[in-house]
């Protein structure tokens, strides 16, 4: 569903890790939601795409201690990642890995308005 | 004759003076010391015979007594007993002596043998200094700059280690005169200490107001006159502790006061007098800064009013979507009256922004609209001069082939977040109740009021039954999968040509993976707004209805409007939409 990214003043506390990251691989999916029909042409239709765990390596921690490779889970949503993509991501405290928080994943906010976000927010 | 200011130290000090002067052998010896100290460190909450009580208290450590004088020693007393040191009349025996420097931060302390953290002197310079076991780290944490933070209460950071001597120092980051900064140690086995709190001083004057963390505040009617009030992240501080919470219920003007507990959250079962959608004004002080309450730290509402706070008519609102229900059907969200001008500077697309809600193919519609045809726009809302606004829409009329008048009439309530801020859709500029421009937000509402609740508008839809719906015009939707680049140019730029709304939709769940990272969002909806022939290249001008979010870098204005090039439009988008 095409909603607008959820504001930064929500995300930002539940965020325990933020990092500039990349997709090394897709480790797993998990299956798709049964999704509802809509008509032809029809937007904002309110399904969900699958989960995946995925390996992110880290550029840099914008805010936590994260380094190297890490092993991330995007939950079921309105986005998938594939090898390659890129950006900041906003992670939450999960098991077995951390989850990403955030509608758009890496494209939910762009590294400099999290960067900047993070040091108004102290 | 020493000079001494502090008059309890002046009176105690004369005293050892006399005797000494009647028996030139008089050492201020154990005894007398704490006499001196407990004139030095009195308080108007712990006076200076209490005090001398607690110093000679049976057991107690050189440590101990030293805390509890550094607790009430003041600038003037530290001063006068720096004095005594230097100058005074009265010889002082070694022990005395060296355990007075100690206080006055001259000698540090004898590494402690128990291992325990202990803090000395002040904060001057941004620097914590003290003595725990010899290898062991110090976690800390800034209480007063965590409320706002992400932090709990586990998320320290390492201060520094003692050396061999159980000496450390380390600096908190922003630390201020008055923070509340909460530390223990944590040997090398991993085994944590007891918690050792200490408010910075040293550091100049307190500015630093007590922060809140207002998107943690709570509120639920009770509905028997009481609203509780909680911490919705009870891992987290809503405030620091100690700090004082004003709550002003801006329809009774009542004032409640809560002092945060220990953690920095609200005592448990504290209640506000209100009902539901009773908006509270939230001011807050730390016993230094905002002592009068006058400054807002932001406004808190009570989910489930049933009407706004404004003036004028009220009228029965638009269910909330599913998503903002609770499970027993009750609204997580309450309205509030908006009183802004319906338009700002003429109308516009960039008015228009889609608030949390998947109904992307209105937005993008209407914006279209906006920006051909203002006129219609401005035809069909009336504003009724009571708080109300009758919308016309346009509604297929089967018997003969052509459009009736659906006219509806909506309020200017708004449903709002608890921190303010329609939402659903709202406006490109201000957002204040009293200033937003309503024309969009009426509009939306009064469509949502039509097909029965904003959940009825808001699993998704087809842009052009929007524009259909306010244009009078059946649509004129062009598949891209199953088209070519010249019939997709074409398409758009005949309408745009003929001043005509054109939108465009991207592609759903089976395509999903093609668009991450591209700054185009699948499964949504776009306002075309023109095209552009440029170096040879064709372009088509496109318009996000969030109002922000683009293909990087853009123009880097991230307003969401954009140029993407004809052969990209192809690969992200499926369908056109228009009418005749």
């Amino acid at each position: 569903m095409a909603l607008p990214p959820e504001p930064l003043q929500e995300l930002l506390p539940l965020a325990t890790q933020i990092v500039d990251a990349e997709v090394v691989r897709v480790v797993s999916e998990g299956e798709a939601p049964e999704g509802p029909s809509a008509p032809e042409g029809a937007t904002s239709v309110p399904y969900k795409l699958q989960s995946q765990v995925v390996v992110l390596k880290v550029n840099r921690a914008i805010r936590g201690t994260a380094k190297g490779e890490i092993t991330v889970e995007k939950p079921q949503g309105a986005y998938l990642l594939s090898a390659g993509n890129k950006g900041g991501f906003l992670l939450q405290d999960g098991a077995p890995h951390p989850v990403i928080i955030g509608r758009y994943g890496p494209d939910t906010y762009r590294i400099e308005t999290l960067e900047r976000a993070v040091k108004e927010w102290k | 004759m020493t000079t001494i200011n502090d008059r309890q130290l002046r009176s105690t000090y004369s005293a050892l003076e006399t005797q000494f002067r009647a028996d030139p052998n008089t050492k201020v010896d154990g005894n007398g010391m704490v006499k001196l100290l407990a004139a030095v460190a009195d308080t108007w909450w712990s006076g200076q015979a209490s005090l001398e009580k607690s110093l000679s208290k049976p057991g107690i450590t050189r440590a101990e007594q030293l805390a509890l004088v550094k607790n009430g020693m003041g600038s003037t007393e530290k001063a006068d007993l720096i004095r005594i040191l230097d100058k005074g009349a009265v010889p002082l025996t070694d022990e005395v002596k060296s355990f007075l420097e100690q206080v006055v931060d001259r000698a540090a302390p004898p590494a402690p043998t128990d291992g325990a953290l202990r803090i000395t002197g002040n904060q001057a310079g941004g620097l914590i200094k003290g003595t725990l076991a010899a290898g062991s780290t110090v976690e800390a944490l800034n209480l007063s700059t965590a409320p706002n933070a992400r932090l709990t209460a586990e998320d320290t950071f390492v201060l520094g280690k003692a050396g061999a001597d159980g000496k450390f120092q380390g600096s908190v980051p922003d630390m201020k005169e008055g923070d509340l900064i909460k530390m223990r140690s944590r040997d090398a086995a991993g085994k944590a200490g007891d918690w050792v709190t200490v408010r910075a001083s040293g550091l100049g004057t307190d500015t630093r107001n007590a922060e809140v963390a207002i998107f943690r505040i709570g509120l639920t009617d009770e509905k028997n006159g009481k609203i509780s009030l909680e911490n919705i992240n009870a891992s987290r501080q809503v405030s620091e502790p100690g700090a004082k919470l004003m709550f002003i219920n801006e329809r009774t003007s009542e004032k409640t006061t809560i002092t945060m507990d220990a953690n920095g959250t609200f005592p448990a079962d504290t209640k506000l007098n209100g009902k539901a959608g009773d908006s509270f004004s939230v001011r807050a002080s730390d016993g230094t800064n905002n002592k009068d309450f006058s400054a807002e730290v932001g406004k808190v509402q009570v989910p489930g009013g049933t009407g706004g706070t404004g003036g004028g008519v009220q009228l029965p609102d638009p269910k909330l979507h599913k998503d903002e229900m609770n499970a027993d059907g009750t609204p997580k969200f309450s309205t509030k009256r908006f009183t802004g001008p319906l338009y700002t500077d003429g109308l516009a697309a960039t008015d228009v922004k889609q608030g949390q809600i998947g109904n992307c193919y209105m937005p993008a519609g209407v914006a279209s609209v906006a920006h051909v045809m203002p006129e219609v726009i401005k035809e069909m809302i009336k504003d009724n001069g009571n708080g109300s606004y009758t919308v016309t829409f346009k509604e297929e009329d089967y018997r003969n082939g052509g459009y009736k008048n659906k006219e509806i009439t909506v309020d200017a309530d708004l449903y709002v977040r608890s921190y303010g801020g329609p939402l659903y859709g709202s406006s490109s500029g201000s957002t204040s109740p009293d200033k937003m421009e309503m024309w969009w937000p009426v509009l939306e509402k009064a469509f949502a009021q039509w097909k029965g609740s904003f959940n009825a508008i808001g699993n998704g839809g087809v842009a052009s039954e929007v524009i259909e719906a306010i244009v009078g015009r059946p649509n004129a939707d062009l598949s891209i999968r199953y088209s070519d680049e010249t019939k997709v140019w074409n398409k758009i730029k005949t309408s745009v040509d003929n001043k005509m709304p054109v939108a465009a939709g991207t592609y759903g769940k089976d395509e999903a993976s093609r668009y991450t990272n591209t700054g185009v969002h699948s499964n949504h909806a776009y306002s075309i707004l023109g095209y552009e022939e440029r170096g040879g290249e064709k372009y088509v001008n496109i318009r996000n209805p969030w109002g922000e979010t683009e293909p990087w870098p853009g123009d880097g204005k991230n307003d969401g409007i954009f140029a993407l090039k004809l052969k990209d439009f192809m690969k992200l988008y499926q369908t056109v939409y228009t009418v005749r």
